[in-house]
């Protein structure tokens, strides 16, 4: 299988790899060359070293952002994990056993379709939509719902609050997805360790702990890279339904908003792309930690 | 839960323990549900209704009209037909750039395989919004703003990483003594791929571009920073008209409906291979 593999090596990664080097290594290289100018957005700029970054160290609101995509990487993908876990082993062996099969809860089909409705909607119409549970007055879903007597909730308007709601969005979209996934990888455990170990009289928080999420880890270790990718971009949710795009006061700005508001809204291309940089290396850190501790099992080719 | 009490011997069971988890399911399902019966509900619903403070349930009068006027709207159906436009575009280059390219990472070896691997993997990594700037430069450099085409060539690049990788795992699934039994009795090495390999790599092919149907139809940031509005898809249509003339939650609700329509029904039709798709992309190989 030795001779004349090149030509098909070449051929089929040609495009693939021109692609990559004009829209991501391009973009990325002139991301850097812009993060050192002064370049508005429109017309010429000039070089100004980097005093683009000495101006990010000093920006209050930067250093709010990083706290809370740093807040949002921490809670997002533990929860997310724990919640979606938690229900891939009730559906799948969470439920009665009978003749000592064990089987998911009552209605455990349904579940698994019911579960998938929010990767059905888009990111941005499920914000949309919760802009409307959270409505801050009587016509919100949810405080339509409370007692009349109750004093309206702010939500999104509420400074102390609005990120959790976020967060709470955040969660809710991604569950469905890795209970799917979850739940495939719970299916190719086999069935017989299950029984044997119920057999043996172990309950469910035995059989969960000590058969389900070992032999899951894999399939976990995945799911943190991808959650904590998404707790660092959040942008569609902090666009769509925030106060004032990452108000009120702030207390929801992101990294990506900022990029956004600055090339976009401040013409401040420039600065812009000087919080690029930052979220650039940001992110490749943390996949960089995260790969190294799951090296042997996701980079191995 | 009669089923449970048919006189069966349960083992390291309690009842109550399954009553929990049956409740605790019930809840659950409830919590992941709701929103999307309250578009449902107020997609159907006459303006008025959707207004009052005292929320119902059903639609009392129960009406079309909202899907009326969302379709109704100037630039829904050319949105709609942009979106799909770009979509199939992105997609089926995604699919046959990311196949070959799937091919030559899983079933040869050669110098730089791993750097092409891990180049792969990062992109998927940073958020690709850092982008937005340079990518629009580029593109009006090359004329490419206000199009189709400049739009549906950043989404090809968006899918690739998730595509490659995905089909690498079907691939290296395949043993290896198909393709060299193949060849013995004659085949091509490119016969090999295309009779062979090709076929086999069909679920990983539907995941695929399924997944990425998904993305590029819902996907509006980019979509809006390169393009004007009478070149926008309908997820951006949607949120721009939105903030436009205030929030008419009716018309909204309902064009997010039709929005939806396309990804219900691909998951409606691989909805038993979905998990499939997704692990195989974790597959060893």
């Amino acid at each position: 299988m030795r001779h004349g593999k090149y030509p098909f090596i070449i051929g089929f990664l040609a495009v693939p790899v021109a692609l990559y080097a004009i829209f991501v290594v391009g973009a990325y290289l002139q991301m850097f060359r812009l993060s050192l100018t002064d370049w508005s957005g429109y017309g010429t700029f000039k070089d100004i070293g980097f005093d683009n970054f000495v101006k990010l160290w000093n920006d209050e609101v930067i250093w709010t952002a990083l706290r809370h995509n740093g807040f949002l990487l921490l809670v997002m993908p533990i929860v997310t994990i724990a919640i979606a876990l938690l229900f891939a082993f009730l559906l799948n062996v969470g439920g009665g056993s009978k003749g000592g099969m064990t089987r998911g809860v009552w209605g455990s089909k349904i579940y698994r379709v019911v579960f998938f409705f929010p990767q059905l909607l888009a990111l941005a119409l499920v914000a949309v939509i919760f802009q409307r549970v959270y409505g801050p007055d009587k016509s919100g879903m949810i405080n339509g719902l409370l007692p009349d007597s109750w004093e309206p909730w702010l939500f999104l308007a509420d400074e102390k609050w609005a990120l959790t709601c976020i967060l709470i969005v955040l969660i809710w979209q991604a569950v469905g997805f890795y209970v799917v996934l979850f739940s495939a990888g719970m299916g190719s455990i086999g069935q017989e360790i299950y029984e044997a170990a119920a057999l043996d009289g172990a309950s469910r928080i035995t059989l969960f702990f000590k058969i389900t999420l070992p032999l899951l880890w894999g399939n976990i270790q995945v799911a943190w890279i991808y959650l904590g990718i998404a707790a660092f971009d959040a942008f569609a949710l902090v666009n769509i339904m925030t106060v004032n795009q990452g108000g009120p006061n702030n207390s929801t700005q992101v990294l990506s908003m900022q990029i956004y508001l600055n090339a976009f809204k401040y013409s401040q291309a420039g600065y812009a792309s000087a919080i690029g940089v930052v979220l650039f290396f940001l992110a490749l850190s943390f996949a960089w930690l995260t790969l190294r501790v799951t090296r042997s099992d996701s980079v191995e080719a | 839960m009669a089923r449970h009490d048919d006189g069966v011997v349960t083992v390291g069971r309690s009842r109550i323990g399954t009553f929990f988890a049956n409740t605790t399911g019930i809840v659950f399902g409830l919590v992941m549900i709701f929103p999307v019966y309250w578009v449902l509900n107020t997609a159907f619903k006459p303006d008025s209704e959707v207004r009052s403070f005292t929320p119902t349930f059903f639609p009392n009068d129960f009406t079309l009209d909202n899907f009326r006027s969302a379709l109704g709207e100037e630039l829904f159906i050319p949105s709609m037909i942009n979106g799909l436009i770009i979509t199939a575009m992105a997609v089926a280059a995604a699919l046959v750039v990311g196949f070959l390219a799937a091919l030559a990472i899983a079933r040869f070896s050669f110098y730089g395989r791993k750097a092409i691997i891990l180049i792969i993997l990062a992109v998927q990594l940073v958020p690709f919004l850092a982008l937005l700037i340079p990518l629009f430069l580029m593109l009006q450099g090359a004329n490419l703003t206000n199009s189709l085409v400049g739009v549906a060539l950043v989404y090809l690049v968006l899918l690739l990483p998730y595509t490659v990788w995905t089909l690498r795992g079907f691939i290296s699934g395949i043993p290896r003594e198909l393709d060299e039994a193949a060849m013995i009795d004659g085949c091509t090495r490119a016969q090999v791929f295309w009779r062979i390999i090709l076929p086999l790599t069909g679920p990983g092919l539907v995941a695929t571009s399924v997944y990425g149907f998904i993305q590029a139809w819902n996907e509006f940031i980019i979509i809006n920073t390169l393009n004007n509005p009478q070149k926008q898809n309908l997820m951006a249509w949607l949120l721009y008209n939105q903030t436009e003339r205030g929030t008419a939650w009716g018309p909204l609700m309902a064009g997010a409906i039709i929005t939806s329509i396309p990804v219900v029904v691909f998951f409606l039709i691989i909805q038993r291979n979905i998990a499939t798709g997704l692990t195989a992309g974790a597959v060893k190989g």
